[in-house]
């Protein structure tokens, strides 16, 4: 078996050369700044990512698959993934350094996209001492589309402080941070996403300028208050003043032409409004799913991460059949073998899910190509093992090409404790995005690149 | 992170010096931190000892000197904050907060603590729209209408109406006095709607926006102290710590008034305000988000759902909400009638609709016309109710959704209850030993088997007893005396040697550590009153309420009243830190 040995990365002339002036183009492109005249070019379709997040691990021995590179077989858990097979990386061996220790679940899921460690904290001074793979994305492409991000969820924020451990929960219900301070609110309802996404894209024109020119008021407002208040409430002042700016800078951009030369293929649809949250949780994760295909086929965002539940999650999974039991008592499964197969059909359900989102933007056709063509869809947990809370070999998947940047097919081995960190130096490369680190980087991921 | 210095610790008076160090070691020895890893272990027992020592020792420094009050960061209004302050603000009907994301929490474990109040470029779009939408309704409504806005008349220019408009509009907006500037402010919006052509109408509704969008309206501003000293809170800041603690809400015209006749600081004023506010059916939000949050039900429905197969009877609209509502409603007849606070431990009497005392199996008395809508009704003999412990709502949540857990139900105890949450389990120890043939088969015999390991003994012990104790109830809280064929068996018996059989004697149990569950209740009610977490310090405000209680025979009114005129509540921190107020009003 090959053993990629991530201490030695391909640099990124070694890349060019190995693929072929052909085949590397549109990487290169996505890195030069875009252009007046870009538009009588034929724009590629931009490329899209999603991160999916599963609470409480896998069970071990049903994860990884047979064999590697391109020759290998779909373990049990990811059996539903079978048609996909030759548009997903399968990543064994990476870990999470930063989430070792502290506890067994806040500590991991924040740090999940972040590949920091956490503040220890009840409240006062939360932070996650990063930026999420998401954001650092969202913050380049977030000026070209309507939305810069979507977050999204099934459970509201975990309420109270686990005095218990001494973490506030707000950890266990976000992956997505902005800033070291800033962890992004999620939408739960999926009425209200469709209606943010509607609002976002509808017509703008002359109401877009009435609502600028009310937020500069506003912002007036903010910066005459900031003068008068002490260093940490000034601090809060500046949250609200640059959220309220972020508005309404997208509010003078979409009253304008859009610079983007690239015309989404897809418009949405007012008539196809979700009705609210279902009663039903699997039907509920299907209408979130479908606001991110939506999203992204309409260009309204390119960035979406999504949480199937907040950490520790004791979602009843009784609905799919062989499972009595809820998810984080069976991930507890103490070798149990009746819970590990309840366990692993839980794991099974949700590889089912991130199955059906890859298909859905597979079908969704953009001229030659497709959504899934296009985009980078990311699922895993920030623990292998839920009986060992351990972030060693996290179960991860990465499907879609990202425009052929992605050379996908393939399950890729590397060696034990490789970082998490440097899947996500490449997937911001196959963004267009490219940075030099990303927290404990050593640098990109071999293999994951065309 | 820098190495950490034993030393400076160990001199003699450094409790009284470093304080906020010896908090650090405390909390890094009780979650078994420190030692570290490859250090000799420390025993379980001297563990507890050391950290009870500590935590002495800090008391007592800390409370020796007066109290400084803590510092109040600016906080935004949350989510239902936000609604119930557009919906009295307008007088509308409408929860405009609905769209707004749910927030977390922080301090003493509530949504609105200001530390953990963050804000996402989402909020912004939301407060936009939600301020277009509940203006839209206010506008359409007459009776709303009437009550905030002037209309332009032959003698009125549209100019002059808006001027009357926002000038009664604006200081209840933010919850103070207009200051100079705020008027120019939104007349230059509505000016400039009306140069645009906008109607009288819409060029308010574009002022009133820029006014619900504004820091002054979102944010609980409070001018800072400039001075070292910590100082009396000035009367509108304290009018909005008032309504936002006892209403969720804006200030009402009594509290403006007497602010601005600035007596409301009074010790007089507030011990007569207390009453009238928690008897206000605005009195209800507080009940609803403080005990929602403190006994955990709001996850009932969220994260813990008892399962449908089996538990199809909880899958209907109305036992649901009537099992939500009772805690609720039962704290908020005790703070109303200014009850004993022992009624959380053990009452006569508990709120009910047809449907739920149909579910308990009650037959209520035909006097007390029992009806769909949740009511007190006092309960029979041996009804095997009152007291937070018989209630639905707090036995499905700390249940499994197939099945009761005295561990989840102990802990919930511990932990919601009387304030002391039992620490994890360590990383390395399964939970429960694997099955094999030799196992035996009821939950009670495996458990009993798992705390024959010492690592696990040392919690369990205190866990699982109390849980045990309220065994005779199902996960939806119906009483039973068997389960799957197999009498019940409630006895428990805590490490200290307590033995108890069945709830009622349980209740006995927490009765006799009513000090533990009314500090718990007093600092979750201070942190909630605050909205942040509590000083060591304020650790001491507890103490001193706790002693007024005792005097008062657990009076409510006693206990909000004590918070009310608490030194954190009414003050705030100067420049200097760690100044205390000695005035205290006794």
């Amino acid at each position: 078996m090959t053993i990629l040995n991530p201490r030695f990365p391909i640099s990124r002339r070694t890349l060019l050369r190995g693929a072929g002036a052909g085949v590397g183009l549109p990487w290169l492109e996505a890195m030069m700044p875009r252009r007046a005249d870009a538009a009588k070019t034929q724009p590629v379709s931009p490329v899209r990512i999603a991160a999916m997040y599963m609470p409480n691990g896998v069970r071990e021995d049903m994860w990884t698959p047979e064999g590697t590179g391109r020759d290998f077989q779909l373990s049990p858990t990811l059996q539903p993934l079978e048609d996909l097979k030759s548009e997903i990386l399968v990543l064994t061996n990476l870990w999470n350094q930063a989430s070792k220790g502290g506890e067994g679940h806040y500590v991991k899921i924040s740090g999940f996209l972040t590949c920091t460690t956490i503040t220890k904290t009840l409240g006062v001074d939360v932070s996650c001492n990063g930026v999420s793979m998401d954001q650092m994305a969202a913050q380049s492409s977030g000026k070209q589309t309507p939305l810069a991000s979507l977050e999204l969820g099934i459970t509201p924020v975990s309420t109270g402080v686990d005095k218990n451990v001494g973490y506030t929960r707000v950890y266990g219900s976000h992956i997505a941070w902005s800033g070291p301070t800033s962890p992004l609110a999620r939408e739960i309802n999926p009425r209200l996403v469709f209606e943010r996404l509607f609002r976002a894209t509808g017509p703008q024109g002359d109401s877009a300028r009435r609502d600028a020119q009310l937020l500069d008021s506003v912002m007036e407002d903010a910066k005459q208050l900031r003068q008068s208040l002490g260093a940490a409430d000034r601090q809060r002042m500046e949250e609200y003043l640059s959220v309220v700016r972020s508005l309404e800078q997208r509010l003078e951009r979409s009253s304008q032409p859009r610079e983007n030369p690239w015309k989404a293929k897809a418009s949405i649809d007012a008539s196809a409004k979700p009705e609210g949250i279902p009663k039903d949780y699997a039907e509920h994760v299907r209408l979130m799913l479908d606001m991110i295909a939506l999203g992204f086929q309409t260009d309204t965002t390119r960035v979406a991460t999504f949480m199937f539940a907040n950490e520790v999650s004791n979602q009843n999974f009784s609905f799919v059949p062989g499972v009595s039991g809820s998810h984080h008592s069976l991930s507890h499964h103490e070798k149990d073998a009746d819970k590990l197969r309840q366990y692993q059909l839980i794991n099974r359900w949700h590889i089912e899910q991130y199955a059906y989102l890859m298909r859905k933007l597979r079908a969704m056709k953009e001229g030659e190509t497709n959504v899934l063509d296009s985009s980078m869809v990311l699922i895993g947990a920030g623990i292998r093992d839920g009986n060992k809370h351990d972030p060693h070999n996290m179960p991860l998947v990465l499907g879609g090409r990202a425009g052929g940047r992605i050379d996908a097919g393939q399950h890729l081995i590397y060696t034990p404790d490789s970082p998490l960190s440097n899947l996500y130096v490449s997937m911001l490369d196959a963004f267009g995005t490219p940075v030099e680190r990303f927290a404990d980087s050593t640098g990109r991921l071999p293999g994951v690149l065309a | 992170m820098g190495g950490f210095q034993a030393a400076p610790l160990l001199a003699a008076n450094s409790v009284v010096e470093l304080p906020v160090k010896w908090s650090r070691v405390l909390a890094r020895v009780r979650d078994s931190e420190m030692p570290p890893k490859g250090a000799p272990a420390l025993p379980a027992k001297e563990r507890e000892q050391f950290v009870a020592w500590v935590d002495t020792a800090l008391h007592q420094a800390a409370c020796a000197d007066g109290i400084a009050p803590g510092r109040a960061p600016l906080r935004r209004l949350n989510r239902g904050e936000y609604g119930s302050t557009v919906r009295d603000l307008l007088n509308i009907h409408i929860n405009a907060g609905h769209g707004l994301p749910a927030e977390g929490a922080g301090g003493e474990g509530f949504d609105n603590a200001a530390e953990t109040l963050f804000l996402s470029p989402i909020h912004a779009e939301k407060y936009l729209e939600a301020a277009k939408l509940a203006l839209e309704y206010a506008f359409s409504d007459t009776r709303s209408r009437a009550r905030f806005l002037t209309d332009p008349n032959a003698t009125l220019s549209p100019e002059e109406a808006a001027r009357k408009t926002l000038d009664a509009f604006l200081p209840k907006a933010f919850r103070r006095p207009a200051r100079p500037g705020d008027m120019d402010k939104y007349m230059a919006l509505f000016q400039t709607a009306m140069k645009r052509g906008d109607s009288y109408e819409q060029a308010m509704q574009y002022a009133l926006q820029g006014v619900l969008m504004s820091p002054h309206f979102l944010f609980r501003l409070e001018s800072p102290n400039p001075n070292p000293p910590p100082r009396l809170l000035d009367d509108y800041a304290l009018a909005s710590r008032l309504s936002y603690f006892l209403w969720g809400s804006m200030p009402d015209q009594t509290l403006f008034d007497l602010a601005s006749k600035g007596t409301l600081h009074e010790t007089e004023t507030l011990i007569a305000q207390v009453p009238r506010m928690l008897k206000d059916a605005h009195a209800h939000e507080f009940a609803d988000r403080f005990v929602d949050q403190w006994l955990n039900i709001r996850e009932l429905g969220r994260d813990i759902k008892p399962d449908r197969q089996l538990f199809p009877t909880y899958y209907d609209a109305e036992i649901q909400s009537a099992m939500r509502y009772e805690p609720i409603l039962f704290f908020q007849e005790i703070m109303a009638e200014n009850l004993s606070l022992m009624n959380l431990i053990d009452s006569k009497f508990t709120i009910l609709t047809n449907r739920l005392a149909r579910h308990y199996d009650l037959k209520i008395a035909a006097d007390q016309k029992i009806s769909q809508q949740p009511k007190r009704i006092e309960l029979p003999e041996n009804s095997h109710r009152g007291g937070l412990l018989g209630m639905a709502a707090v036995l499905a949540v700390s249940s499994l959704p197939t099945r009761t857990s005295p561990v989840l139900r102990g802990k919930w105890i511990l932990e919601s209850v009387l304030g002391t949450p039992p620490p994890p389990p360590p990383p390395s120890v399964p939970l429960l030993k694997e099955h094999d043939a030799q196992m035996p088969q009821t939950l009670r015999e495996r458990l009993e088997l798992h705390r024959q390991n010492a690592v696990c003994a040392g919690c369990h012990n205190k866990i699982d007893p109390l849980g045990f104790g309220l065994e005779n109830y199902d996960v939806l809280g119906r009483w039973r005396t068997e389960d799957a064929g197999k009498p019940i068996d409630s006895k428990g018996e805590l490490p200290d040697g307590t033995i108890f059989n069945g709830p009622q004697e349980l209740k006995g149990v927490l009765l006799a550590r009513k000090d533990l569950l009314f500090r718990n209740l007093t600092g979750k009610l201070l942190g909630y009153a605050l909205g942040r977490g509590l000083t060591l310090e304020e650790y001491c405000t507890v103490d001193r309420i706790m002693e007024k209680l005792k005097q008062n025979d657990y009076a409510s009114h006693v206990l909000i009243r004590e918070i009310v005129l608490s030194i954190p509540f009414r003050y705030q921190t100067g420049t200097a830190q760690n100044m205390s107020v000695r005035d205290y009003h006794q």
